[in-house]
């Protein structure tokens, strides 16, 4: 078979009228540069609609999407029973002077469901919460520094960038200290080292970070991380922004076996629905307390009841169960396309969030790039840098038209490279 | 910058004409606790290597500030060896030198000749593709990008212009003035007009990979701080 190449004139033409009056055109991780389009040409820049695990693209090409909106799609995009929630909500009411009742419902449902959960704090980005997090360990602790694990990726606000990034100063970083994943002695080294000055441990529940296989946990790496911050003080906090909801309905660290101090939550909590909270443990709920952190749109209601009916339509259909299933038929077969036609493809992370890589002999990742680039231009939505996300409304019909697209690409990628 | 004097006296007639039936001759900067480098003119050509150790004339400089009078035309050296060779320091260097600077700070009359425009450009390319090493070799935050660089080459190119390998080993850079035959990331440039705006400030390097003319690939990791170090270019350049 056959798949039809999509053409992409109307995307050009609308990025030229955004270039002249958005930054950029698009910016950010949706856009063409952070987002690896390799080449600009093979991708879609717009959409014009969606629904379930599709989207179309300004052009009429439809795609299967296993970027869900880089996470927030876990049920498929306009689930109805998630968006009838909402839409009720915001009938009766939505942004108010008093916030909603509903929010105290979604705190409770998320205290119920969240294992380390002893109470919720809600804002609207996944960086709102792993900002809050960091000031709120830093109030508990009355300490200044902060570890992180190098490749990681907390958000966008100043103190999680990098010092060479623009617009950032020596200051807003002059806190942070950096080890390596899954490297515990490195830990304790630097915790042994800023012995009584270290507020925070923060890290995502595995390492999900781009342009290289993401890495599980070693055995028992989490459990001497949860002893050592504990008896030194220091708040463990676990970012779930990226693969929460996904691996566990009561958190990755729950997952993982251990419990955290402060989870942040976001994308899959409201299937798009614009949400986050931070959870936490009890003995950190007075510090959060008494911060001064708000925003406007924080307590509105309609996403509020969409996280509801998101989290409780999540554990009817035992999600992270039906993920795991088939993202190992979806992944298996992808690799058996690769190794048909000689090529060696990578899958690492959880299979919920997978990510892909085409082995090279230069570590180049420019074959894994043109294969990339060849399932996109026949509709099937992945990226070369960033891991994948599983969503519930995925068919047995959509695994296997995904696998049949591959099998194509890289079959082109045999023709283009017979000296391989 | 003055290593950009080798590629004025391939890409420009008139400062190799400045050379030609000349004796080879070498020139050798020093500055007191800072970096050194000699530049050879033989042939109507220039090379430039590092450290000042054989050399026909010397130019000693207490400081980073003095060398940089000397760029700037602010500080006129003397040298500590070489006195014979005083004639080819104030005319034929001081052309060369003149000639350089009338491209790297051209006027926009002179930018509307195509010829100039292209070399003007290319030379602005070599300079700052060279600065990116030397940045990422020796200023604070630069290194901190360097850090975080794997191995292997990148490569910057314009389409119908110059290019050059930033080879990165160990987190330290060195630039060689001509494309990797096996690079680990690319970065491209559509036209030398397009590379010309980016380098004067006039279009943004994200907006201009979403429009598709500038073309990356490879280790986009290495392109993402090879842009923090381009970033910086300009702090020091400017």
């Amino acid at each position: 078979m056959s798949f039809k190449i999509n053409d992409y004139t109307n995307s050009a033409k609308l990025f030229e009228r955004a270039a002249k009056v958005i930054p950029s055109g698009v910016y950010g991780h949706q856009g063409p540069a952070e987002g690896c389009y390799i080449p600009v040409s093979s991708f879609p820049l717009f959409s014009e609609k969606a629904k379930g695990s599709y989207f179309w693209d300004v052009d009429g090409n439809k795609f299967i999407d296993y970027m869900c909106a880089y996470g927030p799609n876990v049920l498929g995009y306009v689930d109805e029973e998630v968006n009838a929630a909402a839409f009720k909500q915001a009938q009766i009411e939505d942004c108010v002077t008093a916030p909603p009742k509903i929010m105290v419902e979604l705190a409770e449902l998320l205290v119920d469901t969240v294992a380390s959960a002893d109470w919720a704090f809600f804002a609207k980005n996944g960086g709102d919460t792993t900002t809050l997090s960091i000031m709120a360990a830093r109030a508990a602790t009355h300490r200044k520094k902060i570890i992180f694990i190098n490749g990681f990726y907390h958000g966008v606000a100043p103190w999680c960038q990098k010092v060479d990034y623009p617009g950032v100063i020596e200051e807003d970083v002059s806190n942070n200290l950096y080890i390596n994943w899954n490297d515990f002695d490195a830990l304790e080294k630097v915790v042994a080292e800023n012995e009584g000055e270290i507020a925070a441990y923060i890290a995502t529940p595995y390492l999900h970070g781009n342009f290289k296989d993401n890495e599980l946990p070693a055995e028992g790496y989490w459990q001497k991380v949860r002893k050592l911050c504990t008896e030194k003080g220091i708040v463990l906090i676990v970012d779930d922004v990226r693969a929460g909801w996904r691996l566990d309905l009561a958190g990755s660290d729950h997952f993982y076996g251990f419990e955290a101090d402060l989870i942040c939550f976001c994308k899959a909590l409201a299937n798009g629905w614009n949400v986050s909270a931070l959870c936490g443990k009890e003995w950190l709920k007075s510090a959060v307390s008494g911060l001064t952190y708000t925003g406007s749109y924080w307590m509105s209601g309609a996403p509020f009841a969409a996280a509801i009916a998101c989290i409780n339509k999540m554990k009817a259909i035992d999600a992270p169960a039906l993920f795991r299933k088939n993202a190992l038929l979806l992944t298996d077969g992808l690799r058996a396309a690769g190794a048909n036609n000689g090529f060696n493809l990578v899958v690492s992370g959880e299979p919920a969030l997978f990510y892909l890589r085409v082995a090279d002999k230069d570590e180049n990742l420019m074959l894994h790039q043109e294969w990339v680039s060849e399932c996109v231009k026949r509709g099937i939505f992945i990226t070369n840098h960033h891991n994948h996300f599983m969503n519930a409304s995925l068919t047995q019909d959509d695994i296997k038209q995904t696998i049949d697209v591959a099998e194509e690409a890289f079959n082109v990628l045999r023709k283009n490279h017979p000296e391989l | 910058m003055l290593g950009t004097l080798e590629n004025l006296c391939e890409l420009d007639p008139a400062a190799s004409a400045l050379l030609t039936n000349k004796k080879p001759l070498s020139i050798g900067f020093e500055v007191k606790n800072g970096p050194s480098a000699t530049l050879t003119f033989k042939n109507g050509k220039c090379r430039m290597e590092q450290g000042a150790q054989n050399c026909d004339i010397k130019l000693p400089f207490s400081s980073c500030e003095k060398f940089n009078g000397l760029l700037d035309g602010t500080v006129t050296p003397i040298p500590s060896k070489g006195f014979t060779h005083i004639g080819f320091l104030l005319k034929d260097f001081q052309g060369l030198t003149d000639l350089l600077t009338k491209y790297m700070r051209p006027t926009p009359e002179d930018l509307e000749d195509e010829d100039f425009f292209v070399i003007s450009t290319s030379l602005m390319f070599y300079t700052i593709s060279v600065a990116i090493s030397q940045i990422a070799n020796n200023d604070k935050i630069g290194m901190f990008s360097a850090d975080h660089m794997v191995d292997g080459d990148i490569e910057m190119s314009i389409e119908g212009g110059p290019a050059a390998t930033v080879r990165v080993k160990n987190h330290r850079l060195v630039t060689i003035k001509c494309a990797p035959s096996n690079p680990r990331a690319v970065m491209h440039f559509s036209s030398v007009k397009l590379a010309r705006d980016l380098f004067d400030g006039k279009v943004n390097a994200v907006a201009s990979i979403g429009s598709g003319k500038i073309m990356m690939k490879g280790m986009v990791s290495m392109l993402d701080n090879l842009n923090r170090l381009l970033d910086r270019v300009a702090l020091y350049l400017s």
